[in-house]
């Protein structure tokens, strides 16, 4: 047969195309239940590692599931508020619907005037409040959950993650727990300019409201505090209905 | 085994290195070599890539039209590649490994060592030689990456699979380790010894 012709050059091609986008599209298919399991586990791992249950790379060695069965235990309940700060809705965790990261993308652009934000917010048994915030670092995004105490207004802990930035500079935001540890014991204030502050060159000494920025990573670090400071003031009537009660 | 399947296998774990003689591959070794858990996992992907696509080029090479070859074998990798990253990412065990490497898996496409294998190889061989072939050139890939990674890992972050190692002796971590051009030097000292080694490597 002669396979230079250009018929079937052309039939070749279709044939191997078809065939492989075919195979592609199974293998997607079948794999999907697994990998969103992974991607909820993920995701509520870091708002159990915000909320100081333990450290997320505790909750990976435990299993997806022991994770999930922890947060049933200690969630009191996970809402979805609208930009006045009403509650509209209950976050089921038990179905995928649960925020992850390309929700969290599309929400953002509604706090910056698309649409109508729907913002999650999970609240714990003891009282802690774990928000999210997401925003873009130097080479793509980043994003966490910051958790605040009863009062919603001190910070009870912090996770960050991020797509890409520079690991042992930018990746800090994540991998450094001493950068995390910053948060804890500091306040958000709307009082202030800025809700909360990451500052270059050291926090000035005494402000409750501002932590130091890492050394090397100067535009992870301004991410942050923008991520921080838009979504936190997103919420800005939520926290301020619910300081009041 | 006959010694010319043994050559096969052989030549590029050092001889026919694909990083430190044909020079391949040198993107993503400075990419994904600053922790040893990440260079693992892109050694062990690529060597899975590189074998698998070898292997079934080689089975199809007699009925590959020659005009649209290499789109072809470009269809086949980028198969095995995204099957790869999707795998990766369906476990429990490796989905967090697979998030570190992000962009990196999906760039396993571009590597030239896989295409390079295909053409140089796969094309003119039978479907076992080809599959050994591609998976020991993934070898020699990956140990260069492991070694350059533990370099890199122990220098600049003090650890090595996230085991704190130096801290103990009071080391301060290397910024700069971290940073991609000092792998690009690392990777030099290693062509360098091995070229010092192998004195037919050098130009007259």
């Amino acid at each position: 047969m002669n396979t230079n012709s250009n018929t079937y050059t052309v039939i070749y091609t279709t044939v191997v195309c078809v065939l492989v986008a075919a195979i592609l599209a199974f293998v997607s298919q079948s794999l999907k239940p697994s990998q969103e399991a992974n991607e909820k586990a993920e995701t509520i791992s870091q708002i159990l590692t915000a909320a100081q249950f333990g450290e997320k790379e505790d909750w990976q060695s435990k299993g997806n599931a022991k994770t999930l069965a922890f947060y049933k235990e200690n969630a009191a309940e996970a809402i979805i508020i609208n930009s006045k700060g009403e509650k509209v809705g209950e976050l089921d965790i038990n179905s995928s619907s649960i925020y992850n990261v390309s929700q969290l993308k599309a929400e953002n652009y509604n706090i910056k005037g698309a649409g109508e934000p729907q913002l999650p917010v999970y609240i714990f048994k003891n009282g802690v409040s774990v928000f999210p915030v997401y925003g873009a670092g130097l080479w793509g995004p980043v994003w966490g959950y910051i958790a605040l105490q009863e009062d919603l207004k001190t910070i009870a802990g912090a996770y960050f993650d991020h797509a890409s930035e520079t690991p042992g500079l930018g990746g800090k935001i994540k991998d450094d727990p001493e950068f995390r540890a910053q948060f804890a014991g500091k306040s958000i204030d709307f009082a202030d300019e800025a809700v909360f502050s990451i500052v270059k060159g050291g926090a000035p000494e005494g402000k409750v409201n501002a932590i130091d920025a890492i050394t090397g990573a100067t535009m992870t670090s301004n991410g942050l505090d923008a991520a921080i400071n838009t979504w936190i003031s997103a919420y800005k009537t939520y926290i301020n209905k619910n300081q009041a009660e | 085994m006959d010694s010319k399947l043994k050559e096969t296998i052989l030549n590029p774990i050092f001889k026919g290195n694909p990083i430190t003689v044909l020079v391949l591959g040198i993107c993503s070794s400075l990419a994904v070599t600053v922790e040893l858990k990440g260079a693992l996992v892109m050694a062990l992907s690529v060597t899975i890539v590189t074998g698998l696509s070898s292997f079934v080029c080689s089975l199809i090479r007699k009925t590959i039209p020659n005009r649209v070859r290499i789109i072809i074998q470009l269809v086949v990798v980028a198969l095995m590649v995204i099957l790869v990253d999707q795998f990766l990412k369906s476990f429990e065990s490796t989905y967090p490994l697979d998030k570190q490497l992000s962009v990196y898996v999906g760039l396993i496409i571009t590597n030239c060592i896989v295409m390079g294998r295909i053409e140089a190889y796969a094309l003119g061989n039978k479907p076992i030689p080809s599959l050994l072939d591609g998976l020991a050139n993934g070898v020699g890939y990956g140990m260069i990456l492991i070694i350059v990674a533990f370099i890199r890992e122990l220098l600049g972050s003090g650890t090595l699979f996230g085991f704190p190692v130096l801290k103990a002796i009071g080391y301060t971590n290397n910024g700069l380790v971290i940073l991609p051009p000092m792998a690009l030097i690392i990777l030099g000292c290693i062509i360098w010894i091995q070229r010092s080694i192998q004195k037919d490597l050098q130009e007259k």
